[in-house]
């Protein structure tokens, strides 16, 4: 069976994470851009369409991680956010999850276990797109019923 | 505490016909009456005796009142002494006075008068004696307050120090993760030093683990007032039973068996079900820890009007006693390095804190060690939160990860 790879978008001020993560995802298959900001982030899937999942790091500075995931999820609803934590801030990821963040990470993270969130985020997506192209679909049958 | 309201007297004449009558007088008045014939006497029942008044002759052949009264004034011996002095002999009064008498009655002696100094001594005795304990209360609060203050900045500290060691622990961790993956690649077997670079990288990613533990048990620590604790009705007889499960594969191995006792087959309270979980957990990991081949750890469970007490007891190595007022503090730990962090039981005291209940130890070398925790049956932070679905979901995911993420370990 042939893998289709998640798009990932990371954001954390700390590039080194960013790389590394970056490095291990990519290594791993998945096709990863790295940003250091939320805005960054929000310009990011600006530009590219077809990112699946965001991986946010809540504490930031600037625009924090929930700032971020809530301007994310106004303009761009269907991208899933997997919110990134420090074990006490764990809070703010339930205000996150409040907010529509698809699962949140303790951070150092385990890979395994962000592996299979990140593609659980990414199913839910794809679902969410398939049931809108059949809502489409449908209407756009109606629409054909009534016009001949 | 009528016991220590009666009042005993020592009586000291060396005239006996003078000392009988009286002691059975003073015993008619319901005191207690014990009597001497000299000073050397009555330094050596003093010793013996519970006796708080001394009514002292101060005429006496050999060694005389104000002799005696300096000797045992310098007994420390928490007794007042009166002094019966002859008539007309003043001096004799305000010289013992000066040597620390209580008061002197010059003879002969008005029984009615005596009997009220005597009780008038005693009463100063008690008032004193209510004093010492009361500073050795306030003494032990105060020092209880300080450890708890002491114990709090700790946790605050080490929580604040853990959250900045988190994000370096995490590019290490990736670091060295990605490092393993490149290694898994057939070119990468080639490299010289193959087996060292790989025994390397994994011990780093090991001990990042090691590391994610103690940040993340400290950093849930300081999370304090917790608002993802969710309080639910909980059993506690099972949940026990949950943790020896748990647990019970290491004890196999030591031949360690489990016992579980309780007033009632189930006992619920209105609690954090994974935080006494946790706090279970490092208690029998801690008993089983102590134990020797073959003994046997006992929990028992006692169901209150209010409160429900639990009870943890080994028959292990016991604590040694300078420990035992540090072992709650942050990375106390006797084992040996890489075993335990510390933390388990601070981690522990923090979450019975917090559920409103307390937790006591008991030990001694040798016979083991006895942990008593005093669970509320209803949490003081248990909060009529609004029917919010999701959030709940998420907050019950939250739980769920927790309790695999910071398990006591």
């Amino acid at each position: 069976m042939v893998r289709v790879p998640v798009n990932v978008l990371v954001v954390d001020d700390e590039k080194d994470f960013v790389e590394m993560f970056s490095l291990r995802l990519s290594e791993f298959g998945e096709r990863v851009t790295g940003v250091y900001s939320g805005q960054e982030a929000l310009e990011a899937l600006k530009k590219d369409e077809y990112i699946d999942v965001v991986i946010l790091d809540i504490k930031m500075p600037g625009m924090d991680g929930v700032e971020t995931l809530r301007e994310i999820k106004r303009h761009h609803p269907l991208v899933e956010v997997i919110m990134l934590t420090g074990h006490g801030t764990v809070d703010t990821a339930v205000k996150g999850m409040k907010l529509g963040a698809f699962d949140y990470l303790n951070k150092p993270a385990d890979f395994k276990e962000m592996k299979e969130k990140l593609e659980a985020a990414r199913d839910r997506k794809a679902q969410h797109e398939e049931r809108i192209r059949q809502a489409e679909a449908r209407s756009l049958m109606r629409r054909g019923g009534e016009l001949y | 505490m009528d016991d220590e309201s009666k009042i005993r007297v020592l009586l000291v004449d060396d005239e006996a016909d003078f000392r009988r009558p009286l002691a059975k007088r003073l015993i008619h008045r319901g005191m207690e009456v014990f009597e001497a014939g000299g000073g050397e006497e009555a330094l050596s029942s003093l010793k013996e005796l519970p006796v708080n008044v001394v009514v002292l002759d101060v005429k006496m052949p050999g060694m005389d009142g104000i002799q005696t009264l300096e000797a045992i004034r310098q007994t420390d011996a928490p007794v007042e002494v009166i002094l019966l002095t002859g008539h007309a002999a003043m001096e004799d009064g305000l010289a013992g006075i000066k040597a620390g008498a209580f008061d002197y009655l010059t003879k002969p002696v008005n029984l009615e008068h005596l009997a009220q100094k005597i009780r008038h001594a005693a009463d100063k005795i008690a008032a004193r004696k209510a004093k010492a304990r009361e500073q050795e209360f306030r003494e032990r609060m105060e020092q209880q307050m300080a450890a708890t203050e002491r114990l709090a900045a700790l946790g605050t500290l080490a929580a604040g120090v853990a959250h900045e060691i988190n994000n370096p622990l995490a590019i290490i961790g990736e670091a060295a993760g990605f490092a393993l993956m490149l290694m898994e690649k057939p070119e990468a077997k080639q490299l010289p030093f193959y087996n060292s670079l790989m025994n390397a990288l994994n011990k780093i990613e090991q001990n990042v683990k090691r590391g994610r533990t103690i940040t993340h048990q400290l950093l849930s620590f300081a999370r304090g007032g917790d608002d993802a604790v969710v309080l639910k009705e909980t059993d506690i007889v099972d949940l026990i039973h949950d943790v020896i499960a748990m647990v019970n594969r290491e004890a196999k191995g030591k031949d360690v068996t489990f016992e579980v006792e309780s007033t009632a087959n189930k006992v619920y309270a209105w609690t954090n079900p994974d935080g006494i979980r946790q706090v279970f957990m490092n208690l029998l990991t801690n008993a089983l820890f102590a134990s020797e081949r073959g003994q046997k750890i006992v929990a028992s469970v006692e169901d209150g009007e209010n409160i429900i007490r639990v009870e943890i007891a080994d028959s292990g190595c016991g604590i040694a006693k300078e420990n035992l007022d540090r072992i709650f503090e942050p990375f106390f730990t006797t084992k040996p390095p890489g075993s335990g962090t510390g933390l388990g039981l601070f981690m522990s005291r923090g979450i019975i804190d917090r559920l409103g209940g307390s937790i006591e130890v008991k030990s001694k070398i040798g016979c083991g060690s006895t942990f008593t925790i005093y669970i509320p049956k209803v949490s003081k932070n248990a909060v009529v939160r609004e029917p919010d679905k999701h959030w709940l979901e998420a907050a019950k995911e939250i739980e769920r990860s927790n309790s695999h993420g910071s398990g006591a370990r």
